[in-house]
């Protein structure tokens, strides 16, 4: 697959496969960092709960349950920091005059073509994570069903608008 | 560039106002069962200090500064194409629709929206399940200035014909119509008999009508029931006498049901359907049916996004097949609603080509050249029936022993065989206009979709698909039901899909979407 980082000021259009912003790599685990912690909180409170409430199971039982909690939690911030380089390098987006195509997914695949005739509105979106990194995602909307919603996170933020304005019809003449 | 617009200072009051409704019912639920509870003021919450329900306040909170904050972050201007709206603090959203896909413009005023001049204005372009933007509230003037932005630029003719219909009334010609005949077939091979029988079964059953028939009919005449059932067994089991009689008797009972059941859809479609006559008025298509409820749907030829044709073994047997379209509302009619219209409840192979015609001008159905799935699909498609084979195996096994050899052996043909047929009824076909899809072994569906109403097309791959090199190509269309058969095209070669997708989606985008 062809990639390649363009300059700031380069044409939206140039049909070219495009990874996303590296900086979604750091944003994406701080996000995975937060729902970890926030679950391993979460069923720590459960777990201390449930064995003072069992004072009469056998010392090994009780034993166990803290290394089960700890080796998932371990599995679960292992997974946080991991998934989001590899989602990051399965993820990669092209405009042309057609229109958009977004690859997406590391184990099941989707490949998606939204031409830019059936684009009927956009949003950039910014959270707070986003504007550290100066991140926006990018949703695009269709009349369809299944893709009535067609999402692109983890883009540099100029460029996300500037896909937008590129996807956006120019006048009324473009929809009849 | 136009300034920024804000929200009228009322939207705290409105918003305010909504949340507090919302909260209004359980609040109320909470005090009044607090309060009734066995131990006087605070009951089963313990010894509650006085006027805790003050504290219930508390969870305004929140709302309060949603409130707050989306009325200090909104943001309304208008750029020379389009609307552009912001909102946010914390995850701030810009939202850029363009006039022309703008379907609707509406204004909500009730009486306190009148008292502070205001309005709640609802945008509704095609996309999406809900209004695009909910404007609540600006006002009155703001309503005026938006229609004139988003259709000002636009010619007033832009609005459907609806009005230019009335007046005139042509008598189109007429593509369908079934007389008695038909229309007592078509209620035979639909079989809706079930599900009255069933409902009336419920019915009987909750009224106390079935229980007593049922007792006098077992056990007054000893006929069936229990000991036919036991003496059935028996016989099987232990080399007892073979009921023969009881069995006939048995036999031409089932019988019976599953006539009178497809007599109670004769009569379902002669009501239901009665004198259904499909026209043609110049670009519209109009059905009307129904012996007591006269219904009369209008289908625009250009809204049409899907045909699907539909036909089972019966049908087959008698070259009858079913016919429906998909549709989506445009503007004036609900934003993207989806309307599933019979265009013939029954029609003769013969004459669907015709009729496909009228709706896709051009469109020849004899000349569709139908392509099969990737040789190795039955491979693929085979496995996961042939993991349902040995679980359901391995639990007859544990249940009844060695007759479990029994149920492998036949699951195993059945699933073989329904497999086999499946992947070799899979075909799909690319066209001028229409992508086509046809699947299924006894119930065949074929469905065409118009490739200007392409709204997007996906390719998938599941990591089975990656191993043997396929993949799935679908199709979205505006307004798709949930369990509606759509040109969704499993087990292809992964060039073929690949080629295939692009041509589509290059097809698309060169017409232009129109509702």
């Amino acid at each position: 697959m062809l990639r390649c980082r363009v300059a700031e000021d380069a044409p939206v259009a140039d049909g070219v496969d495009h990874a996303l912003d590296p900086r979604v790599i750091p944003r994406q685990r701080i996000v995975g960092g937060i729902v970890i912690a926030v679950i391993a909180a979460g069923s720590l409170l459960g777990l201390g709960i449930g064995m003072l409430a069992e004072d009469d199971a056998p010392g090994w039982l009780l034993a166990l349950q803290p290394v089960v909690w700890l080796a998932l939690v371990l599995l679960g911030a292992w997974h946080a920091y991991t998934w989001p380089a590899r989602h990051y390098r399965h993820t990669s987006y092209r405009v042309d005059d057609q229109g958009i195509e977004i690859r997406t997914g590391v184990f099941w695949r989707v490949v998606i073509n939204v031409p830019r005739s059936r684009v009927q509105h956009i949003d950039v979106s910014q959270g707070p994570l986003d504007r550290r990194y100066g991140l926006g995602a990018l949703v695009i909307y269709t009349a369809g069903t299944d893709h009535a919603k067609v999402d692109l996170e983890g883009l540099e933020h100029g460029r996300a608008l500037r896909i937008r304005d590129y996807l956006l019809p120019l006048g009324a003449g473009d929809a009849v | 560039m136009p300034s920024e617009q804000r929200l009228h200072p009322a939207t705290l009051l409105f918003d305010m106002a909504r949340h507090a409704k919302r909260f209004a019912l359980p609040s109320l639920l909470v005090i009044v069962g607090a309060s009734q509870s066995s131990s006087g003021p605070g009951g089963m919450f313990g010894r509650m200090p006085a006027g805790w329900e003050a504290w219930l306040l508390v969870l305004f909170v929140p709302a309060m500064l949603t409130t707050i904050a989306r009325y200090l972050s909104f943001r309304l201007r208008y750029d020379d194409h389009e609307l552009v709206i912001r909102s946010g603090l914390i995850f701030r959203n810009e939202r850029h629709v363009p006039f022309s896909r703008i379907q609707n413009v509406d204004a909500v005023q009730n009486v306190v929206h009148r008292l502070f001049g205001v309005v709640e204005i609802r945008v509704e372009t095609g996309g999406g399940k809900e209004e695009e933007a909910r404007l609540s509230v600006l006002p009155r003037s703001a309503f005026d200035e938006m229609r004139r932005h988003v259709f000002g630029e636009r010619a007033p003719a832009a609005m459907p014909d609806t009005e230019a219909e009335a007046e005139a009334e042509p008598t189109g010609e007429t593509l369908v119509h079934l007389p008695l005949r038909e229309l007592l077939l078509c209620g035979f091979l639909e079989n809706k008999g079930m599900v009255l029988v069933g409902a009336a079964y419920g019915a009987l059953w909750e009224t106390g009508i079935l229980g007593g028939a049922w007792d006098r009919f077992s056990g007054g005449t000893e006929l069936i029931g229990r000991g036919f059932f036991r003496d059935l067994i028996r016989a099987v089991v232990d080399d007892g006498p073979l009921p023969v009689g009881r069995i006939g008797i048995a036999l031409a009972g089932v019988a019976a049901f599953l006539v009178l059941v497809r007599v109670v859809s004769m009569v379902w479609a002669l009501v239901r359907l009665y004198d259904f006559r499909l026209t043609r008025v110049r670009e519209d298509l109009r059905t009307e049916y129904g012996l007591f409820t006269r219904v009369t749907a209008t289908v625009p030829i250009r809204r049409v996004q899907t045909i699907t044709v539909r036909s089972g073994p019966l049908h087959r047997w008698l070259n009858r097949a079913t016919v429906r379209v998909e549709t989506a509302g445009g503007a004036g009619a609900k934003s993207a609603a989806h309307v599933r219209e019979w265009l013939a409840p029954l029609i003769r192979r013969a004459g669907l080509p015709r009729l496909l015609q009228q709706v896709l001008p051009g469109f020849d159905l004899a000349a569709v050249a139908w392509q099969p799935v990737h040789p190795r699909a039955f491979a693929r498609a085979v496995k996961p029936p042939l993991v349902i084979t040995a679980i359901v195996t391995l639990g007859a096994a544990l249940t009844i022993g060695w007759a479990a050899i029994a149920v492998f052996l036949l699951m195993l043909l059945w699933m073989v065989l329904g497999t086999r047929q499946y992947v070799a009824h899979l075909g799909w076909a690319e066209g001028d206009e229409v992508v086509a899809m046809r699947s299924g072994w006894i119930w065949q569906q074929m469905t065409l979709a118009r490739v200007n109403k392409i709204q997007a097309v996906a390719m998938h791959q599941s990591p089975f698909d990656r191993r043997a090199a396929m993949a799935r190509v679908r199709v979205d269309t505006a307004g798709a039901g949930e369990f509606s058969h759509r040109v969704d095209i499993p087990y292809l070669d992964h060039e073929v899909a690949r080629r295939l997708a692009e041509r589509l989606s290059v097809h698309a985008a060169n017409t232009a979407f129109r509702w």
